[in-house]
């Protein structure tokens, strides 16, 4: 860190009084484990006003991890620190911004950081809704990143030999320079963010199938079993129904089986495991093998009437409206692939996922789109 | 001179057996669909009774020509094929149907995933019912296309300037309502003839038929008539618009429609004190504008007896 005493200087002065870090570490050489520790609590304590979370967990101190805390800790901590306000607001900006550079391991470490995931929410939460409000801060964190970078460079090429591949694109993408020096933002956010006035979609209906991997007995599933129907003159499976979690099973003669009606993921895998008991008692071998979500749909409203006439005009690509077929409109998302039903009323419903993040980022783009057709 | 073209339709509905009179009438849901089309906030009711006039008579001929074809063929019920035969010769209008019935298909596709009762009746009623309608149309048109050039609609995006105009005209047209007024607009444009499936049957004295359409046929004939009534609408504002002389505009005549009624509204009625009532379409635009529409213009027109067979022009086909 020595050789970049002078951007840090500059720095100092317009952070205004931050309070300081311990000096930088010996910037050769991987920190001690000791060393590391000392930093993440020193950081974690600084975060701690913020957000009442604990430390993260163990995963953290693996020594590829911390990627995003060396780059804090010996880079000037003022210059970590004051990247930190600037960060919150851009944090808008990330949807747009290419992660790509960030190696894996990090990134899924980060989804294990409740603090940062946090810190990433309330950042975006006290966002406010009109996009103007982002336009000052681009020339903030001009600045900020310009100091950054060189600073980061710097570090990087001392830290992080085996790194700089990774490193080596970062100059040229300021935005992903302020990312890597702040508390790592994850790619998938653990807890839903949403844009504003904080909509979360509800998911509503979750399909998965699972294979038994055996043989099985209809008939006899079907005589033992309670609450099981089976009527093979008009459909080759069971419908079986449990209460717990609320849900409808079809189970065929091969063993493979559909559940449907759970409404979150685990509830689904749940609700499986429990027919697949179900049919365990009954004497077969059953096992749990590929048990795959198929199908997730999720529904909220964003609370104005929207106009779809418009929105079918200038959307023609990706949308079909006709009222005299269905009242909303089928609007196919093509990034996620996800198929979304607006109604005029307000109600979006949101089809064809695989996975939650899916429904959360169609979410997510389509709302400031219908903002635009709000019918006031 | 207007209406004689009127009469010989008339004429025809009752002479066709219906004289019992049309007991069952789509007059009041003939306003609203006009209304979402592109009519005035109430449109005249002797302007829907003629546009219902116009499209019942249209339908009887057109499921007339339907039985014969089926008759042809020795089948016992009019299929969807015996209508998609009938309209080959028009490709655009062709092409809007068979859009249709894709977007119909994709639809129940859609809402089937979302319900989980859905999903266990489709798998009760066999998995076959996806895409069955496209398999229809296109197993049908394989089997008649001679040229390939019915089967390159199906691959063909051109844009649909009919339906981009319609579209046109409605977002013009509830960009300037509140919230009140667009909910109810939403409402009339709801309003089909399908949704009033068994109305719509009687409507058309099915039963007294020997060969009768099957469930997708009847589908169809309710879109062609939600269509004939679309072309009315389009057809009578363009009628009215020409009428409106606008001295010094020497391109007054080609405005497109969607221009209408921007234009009626931003000019003040004061200008043309005539316009104050003409908001509605009347029954003379609708009678202008079939009157132009069978009237084949060309050098040959004497000579072409494609229409002078059934003696109308079909709107819808």
């Amino acid at each position: 860190m020595a050789s970049a005493p002078g951007p840090e200087r500059d720095l100092r002065l317009l952070a205004g009084c931050l309070p300081l870090y311990p000096p930088p570490p010996p910037t050769v050489g991987l920190l001690s484990m000791e060393q590391q520790e000392t930093y993440l609590e020193l950081y974690l304590d600084q975060c701690a006003a913020q957000d009442d979370l604990t430390p993260p967990r163990s995963p953290l101190f693996n020594p590829v991890v911390p990627y995003g805390m060396y780059i804090l800790n010996a880079s000037n901590p003022d210059t970590a620190f004051n990247s930190n306000p600037e960060v919150k607001e851009t944090s808008g900006d990330f949807s747009s911004v290419d992660l790509s550079f960030l190696p894996d391991e990090v990134t899924q470490e980060n989804k294990d950081q409740p603090v940062i995931s946090s810190r990433h929410e309330t950042e975006e939460n006290s966002e406010s809704q009109s996009p103007q409000s982002r336009l000052p801060s681009p020339s903030e964190q001009d600045i900020g990143l310009g100091l950054n970078s060189s600073s980061l460079s710097n570090s990087h090429s001392q830290l992080h030999p085996g790194d700089t591949d990774s490193v080596q694109p970062s100059p040229e993408k300021p935005n992903s320079d302020s990312l890597s020096l702040a508390p790592i933002t994850p790619m998938t956010p653990m807890t839903p963010v949403s844009e504003c006035c904080g909509i979360v979609p509800q998911l509503q209906n979750i399909v998965s199938t699972v294979n038994l991997a055996c043989k099985l007995d209809l008939k006899k599933i079907a005589l033992h079993a309670k609450n099981a129907e089976y009527n093979p003159k008009r459909f080759a499976a069971v419908i079986m129904r449990i209460r717990e979690p609320r849900t409808t099973a079809l189970i065929f003669s091969s063993g493979k089986m559909v559940c449907t009606g759970a409404k979150s993921e685990e509830q689904s895998r749940l609700a499986a495991r429990k027919y697949a008991r179900v049919v365990q008692k009954l004497g077969f071998p059953a096992r749990f093998l590929d048990f795959k979500i198929q199908n997730m749909v999720g529904s909220c409203d964003v609370r104005f009437p929207i106009r779809l006439e418009g929105l079918v005009l200038t959307h023609q690509q990706f949308s079909s409206y006709e009222p005299e077929l269905f009242p909303g409109l089928i609007y196919r998302m093509v990034k996620p692939r996800i198929v979304l039903l607006i109604f005029v009323s307000g109600k979006v419903v949101l089809t064809g996922a695989k996975e939650r993040s899916e429904i959360y980022e169609a979410f997510e783009n389509i709302y400031p789109i219908l903002k635009g057709f709000k019918k006031a | 001179m207007n209406n004689t073209a009127a009469s010989p339709m008339s004429t025809a509905t009752s002479s066709s057996g219906r004289n019992t009179g049309k007991s069952i009438s789509f007059a009041t849901e003939l306003q609203s669909m006009m209304y979402s089309l592109g009519d005035a906030r109430r449109p005249l009711h002797e302007t829907a009774v003629l546009v219902e006039d116009v499209v019942h008579t249209q339908l009887i001929n057109l499921l007339q020509q339907a039985a014969e074809v089926s008759q042809l063929r020795g089948a016992r019920v009019i299929t969807p094929e015996d209508l998609l035969f009938l309209m080959r010769k028009d490709k655009k209008k062709l092409r809007r149907l068979l859009k249709y019935m894709f977007i119909r298909d994709y639809k129940s596709k859609i809402v089937k995933g979302i319900d989980e009762d859905d999903l266990l009746e489709d798998k009760l009623s066999g998995s076959n019912n996806t895409n069955k309608r496209q398999k229809i149309a296109q197993d049908f048109l394989n089997s008649i296309d001679q040229t390939g050039e019915l089967l390159a609609m199906f691959e063909d995006d051109e844009v649909d300037e009919v339906k981009q105009e319609r579209m046109e005209r409605a977002e013009r047209q509830t960009r300037i309502m509140d919230s009140a007024q667009y909910a109810e607009f939403c409402e009339s444009r709801q309003l089909s003839f399908s949704k009033k499936a068994s109305k719509f049957r009687d409507w058309l004295d099915c039963s007294s038929m020997e060969i009768k359409p099957n469930v997708v046929a009847m589908e169809i004939l309710a879109y062609l008539a939600y269509e004939t009534v679309a072309q009315l609408v389009d057809l009578a504002l363009l009628v009215r618009q020409d009428m409106v002389t606008k001295a010094g505009d020497p391109f007054s005549h080609a405005i497109s429609a969607t221009f209408i009624q921007y234009h009626n509204s931003a000019e003040s009625t004061a200008a043309c004190g005539v316009e104050a009532h003409s908001d509605a379409i009347q029954p003379c635009h609708i009678r202008e504008a079939i009157r132009r529409y069978s009237h084949k213009i060309g050098p040959l027109s004497p000579f072409t007896n494609a229409y002078r067979r059934s003696g109308m022009a079909f709107l819808a086909c």
